[in-house]
C-alpha cells in the first residue's frame, strides 16, 4: 500500500489518526468526498469513549445511558460511509512530510506498513494521567480509564474488589459500572476535600448549571454507591498501594486500609501528544499535565497539511471532540476547494456553538477533578515515578540537584528512556524541574511512538 | 472476572502463557484472558518484580509480553493483541 516514491501520487486525500468521536465527526462532515484512511489501534472503530466489545460478542444493553445515544448515532452513520477505509489493530508510529503528502509509518498484524496522504488529521484521544504513589507499579493497580475499557469492551471486571482513588469524578462513574457489571467496590477515596469539590464547582455557576445533567449523574453515582454500602471518602491525600507480588490493599493515610485485589487511580488524562510534538507541530503545556496542540479556528495546526481535533488539542471530552472533528472536515473540504468560505462558515456555526457550551464544562470539570502539581505532594522517595526504566523519585531529585535540564536528567537516570517514551512519567519529571517550562526544555518526541520489533522495520 | 449477564460469547479455546494453558473466548485480548484467569504479571522489572497491566490503552507498554509465532518472538502489548488459539505466550524479562 505504500507509495512515497517521489512523483507517485499519495494513496488517501487525508489520513485520520484515531476513530473516536473526533475522527468520526470529521469523515462524516465531509459527505462521502475523498479517500479516507481511518487508522486506530483498536481493532474496532469508537474510541475509548465507545469502546465496542469485539465483533465475537454478543452484548446486550450495551451502553444504553442516555449520554451516549448521539455518540453511538454517529458511529453507526461512520461505519456505513463507503469513501473510507477503516486500518484498525494498526499503531502510527511516526509520520512523515515531504513534497506535498505526509507518510505514516504503521505497525500491525501484517507488520510495518506506510501509507500516504495529502493530508493528516490528528485525533489521536488522550489517556490516564500516572501518578505516582507508592506501590502504584504492584499488579492489580490500573488506570481508571483502562478499567472502564475492560468493562465496556472485553465485557469483564479487572479483579473481584476494586478500589477507586484520585482527584477526578470519573472514579464515581467507573466504579458504579463496576458495581453493575457484578464486582465489588472496596472503597472511593478523592485526594481533596468535600468542600473543595464542591467549592470549585459553584465558583462556576454558569457551567454547572447548563450540564448539570452530566453533574447529577456523578451525583448519582455517588448516591448510588453509597446506598449499596460502598464508602466514599475525601480529604485523603496520602494514599499508598499494599501488597505482595500484587495488590492487596489501598491505604488512606496510617489509619483507613481496604482490602482489594485490583485498584483503579482516576487523576484526570492528558492527550496523547508523540505524534503531533515528533511531527514538529507546535505544542502548549496542558492542565493537569501533557501537551495540547495548537491550530487555529479551522483545527489547523502549525504544518502544513495537518490538522488537529479532540483531546489532541486539550482534554474536554466527546462533545467537543466530535464539533473540532467536525470543523476539521469542514476545514479539509474548505483547503481542498470543495466548498466556499460561505459555505465553510455557515456549516461551522452550530459545531462552533456546541464546542463552546462543552468547552464550559470541561473547564469546570478539569477545576474540580484539578489534582494540583506533582511536585506539592510527593509520595516516598523510593516510589518508582519512571515505570519503564525502575527510576525512583530519589534518584530524580538527587539528579535535578546535580543538573537543572530535563535532559540531563533523562540521560542521567534514564527516566522517560524506555519503551512508554516517557508519556507515564515527563509530567512528574517537569513538575519536580519546576514550571514554568516549554516543549524545548522537555523529552524529545521520538520515532517509533508505539513499541516495535526492529526486524519488522527492516524488512520493510 | 467475565461479565455474564446479557453477554454471549463464542465458544472457548486454549492458548499457552508460560507453560500454563489459559481459557479465552473468540475476540478477547490476551490482557482479558489473564487477567479473568487471575494472572496479573505481565512482565518483570530490573529487580525481578512481578508488573501488572496500567493503562489498557496501548500506551504505557506496561503489559508486554513475548509472543512467540514460530521462530520469531515479538513483543506485544498484550491489552492490544486477541489471543488465538495454540498461541504461545511468554511473560518475564523485559529484553
Amino acid at each position: 500500500m505504500s507509495s512515497s516514491l517521489s512523483g507517485a501520487s499519495p494513496d488517501y486525500d487525508l489520513a485520520v489518526i484515531g476513530a473516536g468521536p473526533a475522527g468520526q465527526a470529521a469523515c462524516l462532515s465531509l459527505n462521502g468526498a475523498l479517500r479516507i484512511a481511518v487508522i486506530d489501534e483498536q481493532a474496532r472503530p469508537g474510541g475509548q469513549i465507545l469502546r465496542q466489545p469485539p465483533r465475537a460478542f454478543s452484548v446486550a444493553d450495551w451502553m444504553t445511558g442516555r449520554a451516549y445515544r448521539g455518540l453511538k448515532a454517529r458511529l453507526a452513520a461512520f461505519e456505513a460511509l463507503s469513501n473510507v477505509d477503516f486500518m484498525g489493530g494498526r499503531s502510527v508510529l511516526g509520520l512523515r512530510e515531504a513534497g506535498g503528502a505526509w507518510t505514516l509509518t504503521l505497525s500491525g498484524p501484517s507488520g510495518v506498513e506506510e501509507v500516504s496522504a495529502r493530508r493528516v488529521l490528528i485525533a489521536g484521544g488522550c489517556y490516564d494521567l500516572a501518578v505516582p504513589i507508592p506501590g502504584w507499579t504492584l499488579p492489580g493497580v490500573m488506570s481508571a480509564g483502562g478499567t472502564q475499557a475492560f468493562i465496556k469492551s472485553q465485557q469483564l471486571v479487572p479483579g473481584k474488589r476494586l478500589a477507586f482513588a484520585g482527584s477526578h469524578p470519573l472514579q464515581l462513574l467507573v466504579a458504579e459500572q463496576a458495581l453493575e457489571a457484578g464486582g465489588e467496590v472496596a472503597v472511593v477515596a478523592f485526594i481533596q476535600p468535600f468542600s473543595t469539590l464542591v467549592w470549585r464547582a459553584i465558583t462556576r455557576p454558569w457551567a454547572a448549571l447548563t450540564h448539570g445533567a452530566v453533574l447529577l449523574s456523578a451525583l448519582g453515582s455517588a448516591w448510588r454507591l453509597f446506598r449499596a454500602g460502598v464508602p466514599l471518602r475525601f480529604g485523603r491525600p496520602a494514599l499508598s498501594v499494599e501488597g505482595q507480588g500484587r495488590v492487596s490493599a489501598l491505604r488512606l493515610g496510617q489509619t483507613e486500609r481496604f482490602e482489594c485485589d485490583a485498584a483503579a487511580l482516576c487523576f484526570g488524562f492528558m492527550p496523547q501528544a508523540d505524534l503531533p510534538r515528533a511531527a514538529g507541530l507546535q505544542v502548549t503545556p496542558a492542565r493537569p499535565g501533557g501537551w495540547k496542540t495548537n491550530h487555529d479556528e479551522w483545527m489547523r495546526a502549525s504544518r502544513r497539511g495537518a490538522y488537529v481535533a479532540g483531546e489532541t488539542t486539550g482534554v474536554k471530552g466527546a462533545e467537543a471532540a466530535s464539533a473540532e472533528g467536525a470543523l476539521a472536515g469542514l476545514a479539509v473540504a474548505l483547503d481542498e476547494g470543495l466548498i466556499d468560505q460561505d459555505e465553510a462558515r455557515r456549516r461551522a456555526r452550530p459545531w462552533r456553538k456546541a464546542r463552546e457550551a462543552a468547552m464550559w464544562f470541561s473547564a469546570l470539570l478539569e477545576a474540580v477533578a484539578d489534582p494540583g502539581p506533582f511536585s506539592a505532594r510527593l509520595p516516598d522517595a523510593d516510589t518508582i515515578i519512571c515505570r519503564c526504566e525502575d527510576v525512583v523519585l530519589a534518584d530524580l531529585q538527587a539528579a535535578l540537584a546535580r543538573c537543572d535540564e530535563v535532559g540531563s536528567v533523562k540521560l542521567a537516570t534514564r527516566c522517560g528512556m524506555g519503551a512508554c517514551q516517557g508519556r507515564n512519567c515527563e509530567h512528574s519529571l517537569l513538575s519536580l524541574a519546576g514550571e514554568p517550562h516549554s516543549e524545548r526544555s522537555a523529552f524529545t518526541a521520538r520515532f517509533p511512538a508505539r513499541p516495535v520489533r526492529i526486524g519488522d522495520l527492516a524488512a520493510r | 472476572m467475565r461479565k455474564t449477564q446479557g453477554v454471549s460469547r463464542g465458544e472457548p479455546f486454549a492458548f499457552s502463557v508460560d507453560g500454563d494453558a489459559i481459557q479465552a473466548y473468540p475476540g478477547e485480548t490476551i490482557a482479558a484472558a489473564m487477567l479473568a484467569a487471575e494472572a496479573t504479571g505481565f512482565r518483570r522489572d530490573r529487580s525481578g518484580r512481578a508488573r501488572g497491566l496500567f493503562c489498557n490503552m496501548g500506551v504505557c507498554s506496561e503489559c508486554l509480553v513475548h509472543v512467540r509465532e514460530g521462530d520469531v518472538s515479538r513483543r506485544l502489548r498484550a491489552c492490544l493483541v486477541p489471543a488465538e488459539p495454540g498461541m504461545t505466550v511468554e511473560t518475564g524479562l523485559g529484553e
